[in-house]
């Protein structure tokens, strides 16, 4: 016999119109669903999210398609990710159905489903069946009995997993009674290629055709009206994911991590800093509320969240969706609350491991220009003394700007603003120029720059902090105000490339300072030492092969994607790495960023005891970092935790500098 | 009302201070500038009181020295003040109170200040005079060191911090000048919007030597830093010997045993 079968069988072409009307009208609810969000979203302001198009086109099918941001979490990601191709193909079947009956044979004249590619159809769909709905009965398990921490479940997912099972259900139930009729026995070999609907066809086997063709219209209609139902009230449950999240892929933004919007502070028509309402977000703000599934999975990895501070991410973007609601003028910081909005350090881990492409720390950043610029508030009465010394002394200790560059004296560096040339600026920053501790960092990185032939000038008391905790804390006026400055005295010496030992003046430079003008190449120690050993300059000695564990900071791992430099560095110096589990770019903050290396932590547990907590825990006994801010917070969390005897802190070039020669 | 704030810059207390070439005065390079801490209590009091009578009030602010001193008019308007001053001198750091006194006061004369606010005392010099004398040339009722400060029907209800925690409560009538303490308030940060608004705010400039008609009371002689300490004596040997001779070094050499 040959393998096709008759579409419409028992349904008949007299339906067909019908069917493309109601079908019509569940489109044209979905349609509007979709259209009256979008004043919603406009209520924020305009941003420019549609340029390159075809490069947002592409990663936008890749992500959906591909599904890796969603499987990178194995739980629940991997059932998803199944599941959506699942459904994907079972759709696709549908259509090509549809396309067949409706247009190849009447118009075309030719029947695709037939012979081997029916039979190789007929299999892949029933597959996809069988997958989506035992992939669909894996993610119910997860929400409904195994009920993760944090995870909320609504009625309206009750609902959704209802409709989703009864429409897979009742697809295997229309095909099983078509078969009981038209196959079990006429065509049995055929049958073989949907083994699903062959089983559901036997357990209907004795009732008669009459019986048969009564059920399998009814399964038909009911299948039909449950899939009609599932695409119109799409834009009202979560299920708007499936267009909205899949959009986020598409309005990603395509600056580098971490960029900001720089203020022009020259416009004078300019009357509120920084965001205060519901109108003053973009409208991407509002829409990310939409594109969020609540996963939270940014939530599990936040660090403040972690340690009970009063910060969720995923709810900071529920917020804001739900203030938009209430109309553009809502209030945001009531709503959200100020203490959850000091509490971020910026560490990127929930735009970096969040599925829907939200934007969570920008929203962050607005949020708190408008505290600082627009209320002159601070997280704390500390954080305002460490403002007033950027401006009196242009480092936050309130240290006398004049003893800037002694860190350096009786090393071998150039004075580059006295016009002297030399190889490389060396951006010291605050910390390395007067925290005691990691002066030991500059030093050594003069050390072994001077060990690889490499002259290294630097501004001494020219130079001023680079700003990033001022803006990150929101004070973009203090920030620019300081990166003007650094701006000028850095052209003025004609350099050409600029090498840091704080990743977060590396950011700065590197990028945010480009929009104020500095355009010279900016690099991290890492990076140019390892480089420096790969071209021969430097030679490292492996020595004594020694443990050690590794933390990936959150400016040099998820914000400039530099994870194997520091780790290539280790090897060349024989040390050896025991992988803490949340490493590279799932390292778990030091608690400092986001300008909160200036405040006081005063809610909630600490976050840089926690990371010292793990590090101990892989026993290695010495812990490596490569930020000045890092190894503060872990020389104090070393202090204040059991942790003392068990475990100590370096930094990369205190390795380095042991191992130079061979 | 007219209210006046009289504001002075001062190095920043963590520079490396050294004498000057002449040896009068400490040296001016590499120094770090600000706003002197009392001062800022003097122009958010003034500020706030601005805001309490419904902003009708205009704020002056004033400060004596070079260039530099613009910054920190710009950083009290940004606060509130409406207008500025800027008495050009090149050397205000060769002026003591008395003359400082008298200038701010020649300028204040036929001005019809209400109310003038200083800080009690700079951080550098450290008179705690330049209040209080303007109070006198001008006539003005006077407290000092406020750590209260209420205005109700045109009398001032002033805090005053004494010594030993004790705290003194003083009544004046307008026209009036006060000091401010550490504890009077805490100074606002200046918004974007204030700091914006403030770059429009009228600054005039005047020359010292307009306003300067009186001779000094009192000149420096000498400016230096103190002689390095001699090292710690270490006492040893019999513990009842020990206590002895410290008592007597107590008696000798300190106030601390009579």
């Amino acid at each position: 016999m040959e393998a096709t079968r008759e579409i419409y069988w028992n349904i008949g072409h007299g339906t067909v119109l019908s069917m493309y009307l109601l079908a019509a009208a569940a489109i044209v609810l979905l349609a509007r669903g979709i259209w009256m969000r979008v004043a919603h979203w406009r209520q924020g302001k305009p941003l420019n999210r549609f340029d390159r198009y075809p490069e947002r086109t592409r990663r936008m099918i890749a992500e959906v398609l591909g599904q890796k941001k969603v499987a990178r979490v194995r739980a629940g990601g991997v059932f998803h990710a199944l599941f959506f191709w699942s459904f994907l193909i079972l759709f696709a079947g549908t259509l090509l159905v549809m396309l067949q009956a409706d247009f190849m044979t009447p118009v075309l004249q030719i029947n695709l489903l037939q012979g081997h590619f029916y039979r190789g159809f007929s299999l892949v769909l029933d597959v996809a069946g069988a997958g989506a709905i035992l992939m669909l009965a894996g993610l119910a398990v997860r929400r409904f009995l195994l009920k993760p921490v944090g995870l909320e479940t609504v009625n309206d997912d009750y609902r959704i997993h209802a409709l989703l099972f009864a429409i897979l259900i009742t697809g295997f139930l229309v095909e099983g009674a078509r078969m009981a009729a038209t196959e079990l026995e006429q065509n049995p070999e055929l049958a073989l290629f949907s083994p699903v609907g062959l089983g559901v066809a036997k357990l209907m086997a004795g009732a008669s055709l009459e019986k048969l063709s009564l059920l399998h219209r009814t399964f038909w209609w009911l299948h039909f009206a449950l899939v009609l139902g599932f695409i119109s009230i799409l834009s009202r449950t979560k299920l708007k994911h499936i267009f909205f999240t899949s959009a986020n892929a598409f309005f990603a933004p395509l600056e580098p991590k971490g960029a900001l919007a720089t203020i022009n502070l020259e416009d004078e028509t300019i009357e509120q800093f920084g965001a205060a309402t519901v109108a003053d977000l973009s409208w991407k703000d509002i829409f990310d509320a939409d594109a969020c599934t609540s996963c939270k999975r940014c939530q599990d990895r936040c660090p403040a969240h972690v340690t009970a501070k009063p910060l969720s991410p995923m709810k900071l973007i529920q917020q804001i969706g739900e203030a938009a609601e209430s109309g553009s003028n809502t209030g945001l910081i009531e709503t959200i609350g100020a203490e959850a909005i000091w509490s971020c350090t910026t560490c990127r881990a929930c735009e970096d491991i969040c599925p829907a492409n939200n934007e969570h720390v920008n929203k962050v950043i607005e949020l708190r220009r408008n505290l600082t610029l627009m209320e002159g508030t601070f997280p704390g009465d500390e954080v305002r003394t460490a403002a007033t010394n950027l401006e009196v002394n242009g480092n936050p200790f309130g240290m006398a700007f004049a003893a800037r560059g002694d860190w350096a004296e009786g090393l071998e560096v150039v004075r580059v603003g006295e016009g002297e040339p030399a190889d490389i600026l060396y951006f010291a920053g605050c910390y390395a120029s007067f925290d005691k501790r990691n002066r030991e960092v500059a030093r050594n990185f003069v050390k072994i720059c001077n060990a690889a032939g490499v002259k290294v000038g630097i501004l001494g008391k020219d130079e001023k902090c680079c700003g990033e905790p001022a803006r990150k804390l929101g004070n973009e006026y203090l920030y620019q105000m300081l990166a003007q400055e650094d701006i000028e005295t850095i052209k003025a010496t004609g350099i050409r490339k600029i090498v840091t030992t704080c990743p977060h003046c590396f950011n700065t430079l590197s990028r945010d300072y480009q929009d104020l003008g500095l355009a010279i190449e900016t690099e991290h120690y890492s990076t140019w030492i390892n480089q420096l050993l790969e071209d021969g300059r430097l030679k490292l000695k492996q020595g004594e092969l020694q443990d050690c564990t590794y933390h990936d900071s959150c400016y040099l791992g998820r914000y400039k994607d530099i994870l194997s430099e520091p780790r290539a560095l280790l090897n060349a110096a024989g040390w050896q790495i025991k992988e803490m589990d949340q490493s590279g770019y799932a390292s778990f903050c030091c608690g400092a960023g986001g300008g909160r290396i200036l405040a006081e932590e005063n809610l909630g547990s600490r976050i840089n005891v926690a990371r010292i907590e793990q590090a101990a825990a892989t026993g290695a006994g010495i812990l490596v970092s490569n930020c000045p801010f890092c190894l503060t917070m872990f020389e104090d969390g070393i202090k204040t935790s059991d942790c003392e005897e068990t475990l100590k802190v370096r930094d990369l070039t205190e390795i380095i500098i042991e191992r130079i020669g061979g | 009302m007219k209210i006046l704030v009289c504001i002075k810059q001062v190095p920043d207390m963590e520079s490396r201070f050294k004498p000057a070439a002449d040896g009068l005065w400490f040296n001016e390079a590499d120094l770090a500038w600000r706003i002197n801490e009392y001062d800022e209590y003097a122009v958010e009091q003034a500020v706030k009181l601005k805001e309490q009578l419904g902003n009708e009030p205009e704020i002056t602010v004033l400060s004596i020295g070079p260039d530099r001193v613009v910054e920190v008019l710009k950083k009290a308007l940004a606060m509130g003040a409406d207008r500025a001053v800027h008495v050009q001198d090149s050397a205000p750091q060769q002026k003591g109170p008395w003359q400082i006194a008298s200038i701010i006061a020649n300028y204040a004369r036929d001005k019809g200040f209400d109310l003038i606010l200083t800080g009690m005392q700079s951080q550098d010099r450290g008179s705690a005079q330049v209040g209080v004398l303007v109070a006198e040339f001008l006539g003005f009722a006077c407290a000092t060191t406020l750590v209260g400060f209420s205005y109700v029907d045109g009398v001032i209800h002033a805090k005053r911090e004494l010594e030993g925690g004790l705290k003194g409560l003083v009544d004046l009538r307008l026209p009036a000048l006060v000091t401010c303490q550490l504890g009077l308030n805490i100074p606002r940060y200046p918004t974007l919007p204030n700091i914006m608004r403030a770059k429009k705010k009228e600054i005039e400039t005047l020359s010292v030597t307009s306003l300067l008609t009186e001779e000094p009371l009192a000149i420096t002689t000498q400016f230096y830093a103190p002689a390095r300490k001699e090292g710690g004596l270490v006492l040893e040997g019999d513990l009842n010997e020990m206590a002895q001779q410290l008592v007597d070094i107590l008696q000798e050499k300190t106030s601390v045993v009579r």
